[in-house]
């Protein structure tokens, strides 16, 4: 059994037209054991910029605290808000200082980026556990039920989805491809974020 | 000189009869008909050993068989089980119905419980009351009708996105309306080779071809079938059940 | 007893005089002062830095003297003072914005890497067995946040945003010059000119493209910056780069 399997938990990220979603679902467990239906693995980083973490739950915590850290030394000392592409290299290279003994998270990220025209582009990326950066342009996914997930939403996704159209298809992604994986599920949390604002909806699915 | 050290020392041979071809296979029954599929990619590792090795077999009129796992076990096991059927013919004079065959396959493989064919079956066709069937087993004969089954390389891929596709599954039905129970055969051919595409897409042991084997039941029509390229009329019978192929390219890569 | 000007004080870098100064940064100030003068102007579309570069025998090869220097692909520095020291700094200011390139996936913005230098020259200014760096500098940048930028940093490891300022030997002239010549919407073309001229005013011997050294950055338009870096290399496209002996040579035709 893989460390990596240990607590179990998938997350998924997607793009819209003019917006992204991240959803991950809400289980905590010891092995075969569950702990908790309400372990949240979705952090804010800034108001368009969203984190994922799938892994190990000790890590989960930590890195939590680390990025949430870092990001605020680079706000205070650049007086700006850190871009979701920053923010992926900032992710990337704080996993790579731990190349030997690494941290055992495969982060997913989705944000929203000012470009110089003063518009928002999406942005999603997702890292393995030493930080090897994936930017996709459709979606990208980690944890335990990743195979489901790439399964289903190489299926289901299709490109310029409005927020609420990309909301139903990371939603049925993600409870479809979680309930097919004994190590996630327990329900879903899901965040669509658009230029002005970000929904946030937790999904019962099937609790089993 | 004889090496002192290596004489009387104990050694270990060992010989693994069983390897993994790869690929995937899929079925989907529908009301009056049966839709069985499985690409052709045949793999041992990284290495391709060729792009068209066929998964899925016609055993009589109405039921497919398609076999995925260790291709030797496979090709093994489907010529004995073609031969069992073969038996029944000159006993019987007549196929043997689609649940008998089931239950063959079941006591074929448990025969073997303890040097089991390393093969998953998927055995699709018509039942002699017309419906549309799908029995899915493990190695070891553990079996069950369903109305859909993935198995394979790309299982975890396809299973889930059938479970929403074609069992609706959370998916709530609007007010005073009901998920269907099957879906239309131009549905059903539809969301194989999205499955397929999907699979090929995302797991390098899935590609090259989609052979994807049709049964309709006697009185059906094709319901849409002749809009597909490349559809080949296979077989039919009197009483009218009537099989189709379908060839398709994956890509390659 | 030391006979210089800060007496006891003046030897302990650490130290403060009973007036409150640190008497080895007032000497280091005057090392700069007697350096060569260096100036810089931030104009509308760009910012120009520029030197006068002097030696000392017509003997001396000098291909390899360099006192504009490339930092990263928006951020250059020109300096007054000691070629050495600023030869240490340029060397950590280009390590420092590798650094910060590794981390981010993108060049340090101008104010940041300033303030890496300046923290490098405080430094110096408080540890034991060192002394203050001989210089003084002017940071020329551009970045998207802020657009271009143009600080200078002392010994002391202060640094101040101009939008034109000069150093060196002949700094209080040179900018009582600038005072003069500045607005707010002048381009940048006219910013070199205005360069040449400030340093023609004070200049000793022949100015030549030999004699002095520029670098611009150019403001990059907003569809340029949607392409920031280029098609051909995968490379960040540069705003900041040295003007060539031949480009000088036309400026000073004019």
């Amino acid at each position: 059994m893989s460390i990596m399997q240990y607590n179990g938990g998938s997350v998924i990220a997607m793009v819209g037209k003019d917006c992204v979603a991240i959803a991950s679902d809400l289980r905590l467990g010891n092995q075969a054991l569950g702990i908790s239906s309400n372990f949240q693995k979705i952090f804010s980083v800034t108001d368009r910029i969203y984190l994922g973490l799938p892994g190990l739950a000790t890590d989960v915590t930590t890195l939590r605290e680390l990025f949430r850290y870092r990001v605020n030394m680079y706000t205070i000392k650049e007086e700006r808000e850190i871009q979701p592409e920053t923010f992926a290299h900032l992710v990337s290279s704080t996993l790579y200082e731990h190349r030997f003994g690494p941290y055992f998270i495969e982060p997913v990220m989705a944000g929203l980026s000012k470009t110089p025209s003063g518009s928002f582009k999406p942005f999603i990326a997702a890292t393995d556990l030493i930080g090897c950066l994936n930017f996709a342009k459709d979606f990208v996914v980690a944890g335990t039920a990743s195979e489901k997930l790439y399964g289903v939403a190489e299926g289901l996704w299709e490109s310029d989805l409005e927020p609420e159209d990309l909301f139903e298809t990371i939603s049925q992604t993600m409870l479809n491809a979680v309930d097919r994986d004994a190590y996630s599920g327990w329900g879903v949390v899901v965040h669509v974020i658009t230029k002005d604002k970000v929904v946030t909806r937790t999904l019962k699915g099937r609790m089993d | 000189m004889p090496d002192m050290v290596s004489i009387g020392q104990p050694q270990q041979r060992q010989f693994n009869p069983y390897s993994e071809n790869g690929g995937t296979i899929l079925a989907i029954a529908g009301a009056n008909f049966s839709v069985i599929a499985g690409d052709t990619r045949q793999s041992e590792g990284y290495n391709i050993q060729t792009r068209y090795a066929p998964k899925v077999f016609r055993l009589t009129d109405k039921a497919v068989l398609a076999v995925n796992g260790f291709a030797a076990d496979g090709s093994m096991f489907v010529k004995k089980v073609k031969q069992r059927l073969e038996w029944y013919r000159h006993a019987h004079a007549k196929d043997m119905p689609l649940r008998a065959i089931a239950r063959l396959i079941q006591t074929m493989l448990y025969s073997r419980r303890f040097f089991p064919y390393y093969v998953y079956n998927i055995l699709g066709g018509i039942e002699e009351d017309g419906s549309g069937a799908v029995y899915s087993f493990d190695p070891v004969g553990s079996y069950e009708r369903e109305s859909c089954r993935a198995a394979g390389a790309a299982q975890s891929l396809v299973q889930p996105f059938l479970d929403n596709q074609i069992y609706f599954k959370n998916q709530r039905p609007p007010p005073g309306t009901s998920n269907p129970t099957h879906l239309p055969l131009h549905e059903v051919l539809s969301l194989v080779i999205d499955s397929f595409t999907s699979a090929t897409e995302r797991h390098i042991e899935v590609g090259d071809g989609l052979e994807i084997f049709v049964v309709l039941a006697k009185g059906s029509t094709t319901q849409g079938l002749e809009n597909f390229a490349n559809v080949q009329e296979m077989t039919q019978t009197r009483e009218g059940e009537r099989m189709f192929n379908i060839r398709r390219n994956l890509k390659r890569d | 007893m030391a006979n210089t000007g800060g007496g006891a004080y003046s030897y302990s870098l650490t130290v403060f005089s009973p007036s409150g100064k640190l008497v080895q940064i007032e000497h280091a100030l005057a090392a700069v002062s007697q350096g060569t003068t260096s100036l810089g102007i931030k104009a509308s579309n760009g910012i120009v830095i520029a030197t006068e570069k002097k030696t000392s025998s017509i003997l001396i090869d000098d291909l390899m003297l360099e006192k504009v220097a490339v930092v990263c692909p928006n951020i250059g520095i020109v300096y007054s003072g000691m070629g050495p020291d600023f030869r240490v700094l340029i060397t950590r200011a280009r390590k420092s914005a590798q650094a910060y390139w590794k981390m981010y996936g993108e060049y340090p913005p101008t104010r940041i890497l300033t303030q890496e230098i300046a923290n490098v020259m405080q430094q110096a200014t408080q540890s034991g067995g060192v002394r203050p760096y001989g210089v003084s500098l002017l940071v020329a940048g551009w970045d998207g946040t802020r657009g271009q930028q143009l600080f200078q940093v002392d010994p002391s490891g202060s640094f101040w945003a101009w939008k034109a300022s000069a150093i060196g030997k002949n700094m209080v002239n040179a900018k009582t010059f600038l005072e003069k010549r500045y607005n707010d919407d002048i381009s940048l073309e006219d910013a070199i000119h205005t360069a040449l001229l400030t340093l023609k005013e004070g200049f000793e011997g022949q100015m030549t493209e030999k004699t002095i050294e520029i670098g611009i950055i150019s403001v990059p338009s907003t569809a340029e910056r949607e392409e920031p870096t280029s098609a051909a290399t995968g490379r960040p496209k540069a705003t900041f780069r040295k003007l060539t002996e031949e480009e000088i040579k036309d400026y000073l035709a004019l």
